[in-house]
């Protein structure tokens, strides 16, 4: 959606991928969904774009799931944002999803491998 | 999972409101974030602003999908589909009627019947235990549920390994006095385990105990509730009380509670059986004691019925005798009250089903006929992005609720059906009057509606999702769907003329034998005759004088009132069944084996008798009046006992021996054979029958037969006062004209017959239906067709063979099948109906009449497949 004006091809979520992210990026510390859309574009090079239509549903799975817990707060500028945390059942949670991820991410990588 | 949903729950508790103001905020902070941004890279604000907008997208779908992630998907979209049904009804008003009340008529014949179904064969039995609970009885090695004699039953009840407890019953006859009119009244004689087992507390005093069963102890009486209500006027202190039965007084020691109902008759008070048997010592002497019984856990019954066997086989050893070869046999309670209504009831419930089959067919060729119509709204649907899961869903829920619409109006029909069913059902089916819509009913009721609701919806879900978008929404109007809903329904209508026909089939044989029962020569004419039963009390009819002088009198009387043309009376009346067989021999022939012993009918009947019912004598003479006690014993048998042992010639001066060749007995002289009756009920087989001469073996239960020129009851009020002035303490048992007693032989096939030719109707009517609405649909669906080929020259007749065909062809295909079903459902027919054979000619007549209706249905669409205005047509197209 948001990328009508923008002339590149961007990648898209895998299923699930969104979430893992989400707490990768508050790993660092709470942040708000804007923060959080800023952090995963600028450490993707720009390579994903998070759909809002995507990222609010996904927060309040995790917010379900209690991996994330929420708070209104004040922003450094001043400015009132509801801010996310991990839990520790979250750091968990991301830990696990990591190493699964770097399982998937290798095996892939054997078999996409140009042989030699 | 389980603790996404908890807090799920929790959250819709809570409620949605907060979360979506939540979100809101949450999403214009999002949005001020993004117009910072902007503004600080240098944009103007309004840029800035839309920029902005731009970016995060769509506010309010990601506030819906936010807030999505906390509902329960499925349970609110069905709400949503429950909405859309309730509007698709409302929509099509017509169409809704038809179906709902097509399917309550289904349900509600189903319904019905299922309820008096489980009344009668389904709900336990009102005891303890009753799931242990048997009937037992003795068995030869021809006969089954004999008596049991009371040394016998003394001996298993004392010796059994399988039963916790035993007890005997049966009934009698006996006349209460001294309180007001004589009363003619029932009475259960028991043993005093019978209470115990049957889970029976007395309401007031106590109930038999042991000493009660004594030979020589005090007579004891235990009213039941309503003849306590009803004849005693509740009284209260009726405990310590007497009552005069037959002369002999009892004292009342307890009152039962209302509600136990376990003889078939209603019983007005319970006598101790062994005080009324008195000092038995014979092992043959059978009364008519059966007994109950309790199987100790865990003890299956076959094993049960062994033990008794083997008490059995110890005392043919100990205590020979000419029933040696007796063995005991039991069934469970449950089937023993059930077991000649269960085939009746499991017909007509089997009938009510294929009923269904049929109100599904209808409604399922309805749905699909109007979801071909709706194509185009359902491809419009797919097209906007709903899923074949969430469409099919859609069809299937608002076929489910006009089922659930026609299943509460087919429980309203139920609740009707069921009463008239118990009005109009024979006297004699245990526990019919019990019926009532309860939870079990229900749950059938909402099971086949359930079903229902699926069966007719599968046939347009199945083709939902396959529609063709493009040329569903091209509206190419009557495309391949149409022809393929098309198909589906002519095998619809295809099915039920089979049905129809099959059920028709069935009808027709069972009010074949009805009727072929009712002209059926009975062998007496019971028109004109008024039947008059009584039972003399033996306290004052003691001698065989007293009882002969008694019905002799009274049969003078009788003689002298006005009209009155004959007078004869009898123990055991035609059509009214058994009332007492026993064995026999045949004295110039060589003695039988103990097992082969023959059995006949042995009646009563004095020499006015056979003249009254118009019985003809085929040989001899009726017992005249010379036949006095004392004089060589004499009998009349039947033609079939007649025919049975002597086939070329006359049975007259042959003997009989009463008992058979192992038994005492006295012997008799053949001096007449009469003609048959049917004994057991109109249009039963001959069964051999012996009538032994009032005057020489009077009894005390004797039914006057009392042929007038006029109307049977009017006599009625003359009958009992000349009964009166002879005996003001005896009362009248029953005073009717005879061939309500005949029609009484006949309620439970007549009832049977009814239902079933009730439901053959109602298929007919259902098929029409169908066939009319199927070919009506094909009309509407070819009138362009139908118009290009008038324009093209199509005579009118011609276009009527082609429509007229496909009804035809339809109906011929149906009735093929239908008629092998029918063939070979009527075997099974006429293996549990009695009486019930195949003809060809019922077959071929219920095909005519199937074809006949389906092709009447089919008149209509026809006519108006001519009547298509070409040129109007055309202009259109």
């Amino acid at each position: 959606m948001s990328t009508v004006d923008d002339p590149r091809e961007r990648l898209e979520f895998l299923q699930g991928t969104l979430e893992v992210l989400i707490l990768r990026s508050l790993q660092l510390g709470p942040n708000h969904a804007y923060g959080i859309t800023q952090f995963l574009e600028q450490q993707s090079g720009d390579e994903f774009v998070v759909d809002n239509g995507s990222l609010y549903p996904a927060l309040q799975r995790l917010l379900q799931r209690t991996w994330i817990a929420a708070q209104w707060k004040t922003s450094p500028h001043g400015r009132r944002a509801k801010y996310y945390r991990l839990t520790p059942a979250g750091r968990k949670q991301l830990v696990a999803a990591t190493s699964r991820w770097q399982r998937f991410v290798e095996a892939m990588g054997r078999i996409l491998a140009p042989e030699g | 999972m389980l603790r996404e949903y908890w807090s799920k729950l929790c959250r819709t508790l809570a409620g949605r409101r907060g979360l979506a103001g939540d979100l809101d905020a949450e999403i214009h902070a999002h949005l001020e974030f993004e117009i910072q941004e902007n503004i600080a890279r240098g944009m103007p604000p309004d840029e800035a602003r839309a920029a902005a907008r731009r970016h995060v997208g769509n506010l309010t779908q990601i506030q819906e999908g936010a807030v999505d992630a906390w509902s329960f998907p499925s349970l609110e979209s069905i709400a949503q589909d429950l909405r859309y049904g309730l509007r698709g009804i409302r929509r099509s008003p017509g169409f809704s009627l038809v179906v709902v009340v097509t399917l309550a008529l289904g349900i509600g014949a189903n319904t019905a019947i299922f309820s008096v179904v489980n009344a009668v064969l389904l709900r336990p039995l009102p005891y303890p235990a009753a799931e242990r609970l048997v009937w037992l009885g003795e068995s030869d090695p021809k006969a089954e549920g004999i008596s049991v004699t009371w040394v016998n039953y003394q001996h298993w009840r004392n010796e059994n390994h399988s039963f916790e407890d035993m007890a005997g019953f049966q009934t009698a006859h006996l006349t209460l006095t001294g309180r007001g009119e004589p009363l003619f009244t029932r009475a259960g004689l028991v043993t005093h385990g019978f209470f115990g087992l049957l889970g029976a507390h007395p309401m007031l005093g106590h109930l038999f105990n042991a000493s009660d069963d004594q030979p020589g102890a005090v007579p004891t009486a235990v009213l039941d509730y309503r003849f306590w209500i009803g004849k005693l006027g509740a009284d209260p202190g009726v405990v310590g009380a007497t009552l005069a039965l037959d002369g002999k007084p009892y004292e009342v020691i307890g009152v039962l509670p209302p509600g136990l109902h376990f003889f078939p008759q209603s019983i007005d008070f319970y006598l101790p059986l062994h005080q009324y048997e008195g000092e038995i010592v014979d092992r043959g002497r059978h009364g008519s004691m059966r007994l109950v019984a309790r199987l100790k856990p865990g003890v299956p019954l076959a094993s049960a019925v062994a033990d008794l066997d083997l008490i059995m086989r110890r005392l043919a050893q100990s205590d020979p005798g000419p029933e040696a070869q007796h063995r005991a046999s039991g069934v469970f309670l449950t089937e023993s009250m059930t077991g000649d209504i269960r085939p009746t009831l499991l017909i007509l419930l089997a009938a009510a089903g294929l009923v269904l089959i049929l109100a599904c067919a209808n409604v399922a060729s309805l749905v699909l006929a109007r979801s071909t119509a709706r194509a185009r709204e359902i491809a419009i649907r797919a097209a906007i992005g709903a899923g074949r899961k969430r469409l099919v869903r859609q069809l299937l829920t608002e076929n489910l609720l006009l089922a659930a619409l026609g299943g509460m109006a087919g429980i309203l029909l139920a609740q009707w059906g069921s009463g008239a069913l118990i009005a109009a059902g024979p006297r004699d089916i245990p526990r019919l009057a019990e019926t009532t819509l309860d939870w079990r009913v229900l749950l059938f009721a909402a099971a086949i509606t359930i079903l229902t609701g699926l069966f007719t919806g599968i046939a347009p879900v199945l083709t939902a999702g396959r529609t063709d978008l493009v040329s569903a929404l091209k509206d190419s109007a009557r495309s391949s769907a149409g022809r393929r809903g098309q198909r589906s329904r002519s095998a619809l209508v295809v099915a039920q003329i089979a049905i129809t026909l099959v059920l028709a089939f069935a009808a027709g044989l069972l009010l074949r034998n009805l009727i072929a029962a009712q002209t059926a020569d009975p062998g007496f004419v019971p028109e004109h005759v008024l039947a008059l039963e009584l039972v003399l009390p033996s306290a004052s009819y003691k001698s065989p004088q007293a009882i002969g002088g008694f019905y002799s009198q009274l049969e003078r009387d009788l003689q002298g009132l006005p009209g009155v043309t004959s007078v004869g009376a009898v123990r055991c009346p035609p059509s009214v069944g058994d009332c007492g067989d026993w064995f026999y021999s045949i004295l110039d022939r060589p003695a039988p084996q103990p097992s082969e012993v023959p059995i006949a009918l042995f009646n009563t009947a004095d020499r006015g008798y056979f003249g009254a019912m118009r019985i003809p004598l085929r040989e001899g003479r009726v017992l005249a009046d010379t036949v006095r006690p004392g004089t060589p014993l004499v009998a009349i048998v039947n033609e079939t006992f007649a025919r049975k042992w002597w086939p070329r010639e006359s049975a007259l001066g042959h003997r009989i021996k009463w008992g058979g060749p192992y038994r005492d007995g006295p012997i008799y002289e053949i001096v007449g054979v009469a003609g048959n009756v049917s004994q057991m009920g109109l249009g039963t087989e001959p069964y051999p029958e012996v009538y032994l001469p009032f005057s020489q073996s009077p009894d005390r239960a004797m039914v006057v037969m009392i042929r007038t020129g006029g109307v049977a009851s009017s006599l009625a009020p003359a009958v009992r006062r000349r009964v009166a002035a002879m005996d003001r303490n005896l009362p009248v048992e029953s005073l009717r004209p005879f061939t309500e007693t005949v029609a009484a032989s006949l309620a439970e096939r007549r009832f049977s017959t009814l239902l079933l030719a009730l439901f053959a109707v109602l298929a007919m009517a259902l098929a029409a239906v169908g066939i009319y609405g199927l070919l009506n649909y094909w009309v509407r669906v070819r009138e362009g067709e139908i118009a290009i080929r008038m324009a093209l020259g199509a005579p009118r007749p011609s276009i009527m063979r082609w429509a007229g065909w496909q009804a035809l062809r339809l109906s011929l295909i149906g009735a093929g099948i239908g008629m092998l079903a029918g063939w070979a459902v009527s075997r099974g027919l006429g293996s549990v109906v009695f009486g019930v054979s195949n003809s060809l000619t019922t077959l071929a007549a219920a095909a005519l009449a199937v074809i006949a209706v389906a092709m009447i249905a089919a008149a209509i669409p026809v006519w108006r497949a001519t009547q298509v205005d070409a040129v109007n047509k055309l202009h259109r197209v």
